[in-house]
């Protein structure tokens, strides 16, 4: 996955999807401000505040950092010991009518296993009030491609079947918010594709989707933007490239593949912005503190030792390391 | 590929092994009577939710503490009955604290216990698939069986013997001198004794054969009141309509009556239920089937773990 | 009532799963069978003296709490009544179905089962007749009171059973018993004061008047329902996390 380096590129820009909370401007799809809950003593979401809108976003964290709680709180199943939830402008907790514009698909496995997938959607369409129950059921399962095993009784479904069926009886009254709690749970590599694809199409429609998950490659293929929560708190927001930029504490790591690596290894530790160099295993890793300089000089150096460069990547501008080092912290 | 800080146990062409420091356990095994010693001492502290957090200790403790509140109250009564004198006496006479009658007071505590904590010890292993787990260590499956079993009854009988402790105390503090009073009681002692045991033992036993045959905590709940209150009811309403002679022995298949047959012939007094008394079939009788049925349900215990599948 | 359809149907599902209306079955046909050797033995007795103890004392309060616990108890204990929570529809309409599926099945099994055993009990006879129907009339309200009660019971946790089975073997059979002052208090005095009140009081006890144990269990209907609401309004769902 190599990026593109382009100095033009500031850490402010905001990925679709992001909208901060303001006192004026649009409305966002879902908001919570300054939103706590705590259990006793343990504080399961500490503080936390931000606003989505249209587009996916991922929620991340470790287990036990208050993914779930934070979803249930969205939901309207937890009530915020302090700060507001607010969903579509409205008050999500003990607030009925909200469900009209929200979908969730919660963590646990259990459906009614003695209704067949079927009769299941049917069931939230007919809680839903729609008026032509039978279409939007069958567009639903249709979209989650269980037309086949529609009548078959949820008790005989596989884990990843479930999970669809789960999020067939969300879509139903065709939401334009959505709430996934680990969808990807039990669902083989070409599911998850599937519902990867699903979740992206219904965010281009405008619809505005969060979801939690540990699977740090589908949530640096499918979401927009993630939100980084661990030990209740929010410890980043955005996209993750931006993310990983503000992150100038850390060095980032380069790996170069050039004609010559070993003598431009000598040349860019003369310069102001490499930090360290190393030639290991025949492969050539640089670290920098300067992300911007850095980009300015390799070619700069590399031009003037007459070495020419084949290869220049970034090796941990990953979810995967953002992830880690603010989790780490 | 980096390589760890950790030292090379093997390296090759391809990768690498790296010594972490495990190792194998050579040292002393406690065995198999550690593991049912182990599993009983569990099974008790479970029967009375400790170690399970705040909310498991209610419904147990607080169905323990009762029996030792009406006794303690008993207890109170009598001495200031014996402090009113004459009028006293005819109080203490149909004071609660004659052992027999306060055995029929707590048996609904008893069962309630039962119907309650049974399931939640036999229940849960059950429902969450950790039984491959107890039977792939050195405890056999019917050690299992034996030690559940010994932990409820033993928990049961934490709960019938305090407050007789507290009656016996009592009784002996209320009387003339605490000498006199001693020497009054202590022959009480051994029917006090047989009864707990008995008690806690048919109880606990069905409880446990019930909660054995069923994951769901609701249906082996309910299971255990139908098997003690429906016995009963058939009794009482059957049992005037003999069938010959045949029908007195019916009552020896309701827990619930023998148990109280049991506590009529041990304390020499009028059994609490009619049904008992119209029929008057010897202690011997009741007390024989007692320890049957005990030992039927234990049996039927152990062979549902031998056969269930784990 | 729209939307209460749907709830209702899925309840009836649930609740009638093969093993629990098995159970069931047998359990209000107890009192037939004990009626049914009753009358081979060659003997017979009033419908009021099987009818009171074994399904009024027994099988009722059993039954009622099976349905009723398990009616809204066992979808929050699997976590399937997430489903309905997050619907637009007010959460008295929940349970309101979840009551009405648990009386109504309550009071479907107990109204024959009573019926017929006081039937084969004691004849057809118009005495007989009368206190048949007027026990078996009164055993189905008082179930329904029951299961209504016990609906709302587990909106509020999920220990349910046990407390309402510490409520029908503490309460209602000891304490009412002997203290005649919080009979008003025992869903079973009502029901047996609506027997009464409807036939006539079994000799040598005195149940409670029939206009109060109406409005017992009109109070115990009306509080469930409002009680059930408004706990089920408020009702948290933690997840694991």
């Amino acid at each position: 996955m190599t990026d593109t380096l382009t100095p033009e590129t500031t850490p402010t820009d905001t990925p679709p999807g992001w909208v901060p909370v303001q006192p004026s401007g649009p409305v966002p799809a879902l908001a919570v401000e300054h939103v706590s809950r705590w259990y006793g003593n343990v504080v399961a979401v500490n503080d936390i505040t931000f606003g989505l809108g249209p587009g996916v976003t991922g929620l991340l964290g470790p287990n036990g950092a208050g993914k779930t709680t934070l979803l249930h709180l969205l939901a309207g199943l937890l009530q915020p010991s302090a700060g507001t939830v607010t969903v579509a402008g409205e008050r999500a907790w003990m607030n009925p009518p909200v469900y009209r514009k929200l979908g969730l698909v919660p963590e646990r496995e259990a459906v009614y296993p003695y209704l067949t997938g079927r009769e299941f959607v049917l069931l939230n369409a007919k809680l839903q009030g729609l008026a032509d129950v039978d279409a939007a059921v069958d567009r639903a399962v249709l979209t989650v491609d269980l037309a086949a095993a529609a009548h078959r009784p949820i008790g005989t479904y596989s884990k990843g079947m479930r999970q669809r069926i789960k999020l067939a009886g969300a879509l139903v009254h065709d939401p334009p918010i959505l709430l996934l709690d680990e969808p990807f749970n039990g669902m083989d590599p070409r599911q998850r594709l599937h519902m990867i694809e699903l979740l992206r199409s219904m965010a281009a429609e405008g619809r505005t989707i969060l979801f939690s998950s540990h699977i740090l490659e589908e949530v640096e293929r499918l979401a927009d933007s993630v939100l980084v929560i661990y030990a209740g708190r929010l410890a980043a927001s955005g996209d993750f490239r931006s993310i990983r930029r503000l992150m100038t504490d850390r060095p980032h790591t380069f790996t170069v593949r050039s004609s010559n690596d070993r003598r431009l290894a000598s040349a860019l530790l003369g310069d102001p912005s490499v930090f360290g160099a190393e030639l290991y295993d025949g492969v050539l890793s640089v670290r920098t503190s300067d992300f911007g300089a850095f980009t300015r000089s390799v070619p700069r150096v590399a031009r003037d030792e007459g070495i020419t460069l084949f290869e220049l990547l970034p090796t941990d501008d990953s979810l995967e390391s953002v992830f880690s080092y603010l989790v780490r912290r | 590929m980096t390589a760890s800080n950790a030292p090379l146990r093997a390296s090759g062409p391809g990768g690498s092994i790296y010594d972490l420091g495990y190792q194998g356990y050579s040292g002393p095994r406690l065995g198999r009577a550690y593991a049912i010693r182990a599993l009983f001492g569990h099974t008790l502290r479970a029967a009375y939710g400790i170690g399970r957090g705040g909310r498991a200790k209610i419904i147990p403790f607080g169905l323990a503490a009762l029996p030792l509140l009406i006794a303690a109250i008993g207890v109170g009564i009598a001495a200031l009955a014996k402090q009113a004198g004459e009028l006293g006496s005819i109080v203490e006479e149909s004071s609660p604290i004659r052992y027999a009658a306060f055995s029929g007071l707590i048996s609904t505590f008893v069962i309630l216990f039962c119907a309650a904590q049974g399931p939640e010890l036999l229940g849960r292993d059950q429902r969450y698939g950790v039984l491959p787990l107890y039977f792939s260590r050195a405890l056999a499956r019917v050690d299992y069986s034996l030690a559940k079993i010994a932990g409820m009854v033993t928990a049961l009988l934490v709960l019938i013997v305090l407050p007789y402790i507290v009656l016996f105390v009592g009784r002996v503090f209320v009387a003339d001198s605490p000498v006199d009073g001693l020497s009054a009681e202590l022959p009480s002692v051994p029917p006090l004794i047989a009864q707990s045991l008995l008690t806690a033992g048919v109880l606990g036993c069905l409880s446990m054969v019930i909660s054995a045959h069923t994951p769901r905590r609701a249906y082996a709940t309910v299971g255990i009141i139908a098997a003690l209150l429906i016995p009963s009811i058939v009794v009482a309403v059957l049992h005037e309509e003999a069938f010959g002679g045949l029908g007195d022995y019916l009552v020896l298949f309701s827990p619930t009556d023998v148990l109280d047959g049991l506590n009529a012939a041990l304390f020499d007094t009028q059994p609490g239920s009619p049904v008992v008394l119209d029929i008057d079939l010897p202690g011997y009788a009741y007390l024989a089937a007692a320890i049957v049925m005990t030992l039927v349900f234990i049996g039927l215990t152990v062979r549902r773990y031998q056969k269930i599948s784990a | 009532m729209i939307a209460t359809m749907p709830i209702t149907g899925v309840t009836l599902r649930g609740l009638l799963g093969r093993r629990r209306t098995l159970l069931m079955v047998l359990l209000v046909g107890l009192p037939l069978l004990v009626a049914l050797l009753l009358r081979v033995g060659g003997n017979s007795i009033a419908p009021d003296e099987i009818l009171s103890p074994m399904v009024v004392r027994t099988i009722l309060p059993l039954v009622a709490l099976v349905f009723g616990t398990a009616a809204l108890g066992s979808e929050l204990e699997d976590g399937t009544a997430v489903y309905l929570i997050v619907k637009p529809i007010p959460r008295w309409r929940i349970i309101g179905a979840k009551m009405l599926v648990a009386a109504g099945l309550t009071a479907a099994l107990i109204l024959p089962a009573s019926v017929a055993t006081g039937v084969v009990a004691a004849g057809v006879g118009p005495g007989s007749l009368a206190t048949t129907f007027a026990y078996a009339l009164a055993a189905a309200v008082g179930g329904a009171a029951y299961a209504c009660a016990f609906v709302a019971l587990s909106a509020f946790t999920g220990r349910a059973l046990i407390i309402g089975l510490a409520y029908t073997l503490i309460w209602e059979g000891i304490l009412a018993g002997l203290l005649e002052g919080t009979k008003f208090l025992s869903v079973r005095e009502a029901t047996l004061g609506i027997a009464a009140g409807l036939d006539e009081a079994p000799f040598g006890q005195t149940p409670l008047a029939f206009p109060l144990s109406i409005a017992i269990i009109a109070v115990v209907i009306a509080g469930s329902f409002v009680l059930g609401s408004l706990r089920l309004a408020r009702f948290e769902i933690r997840g694991g996390d």
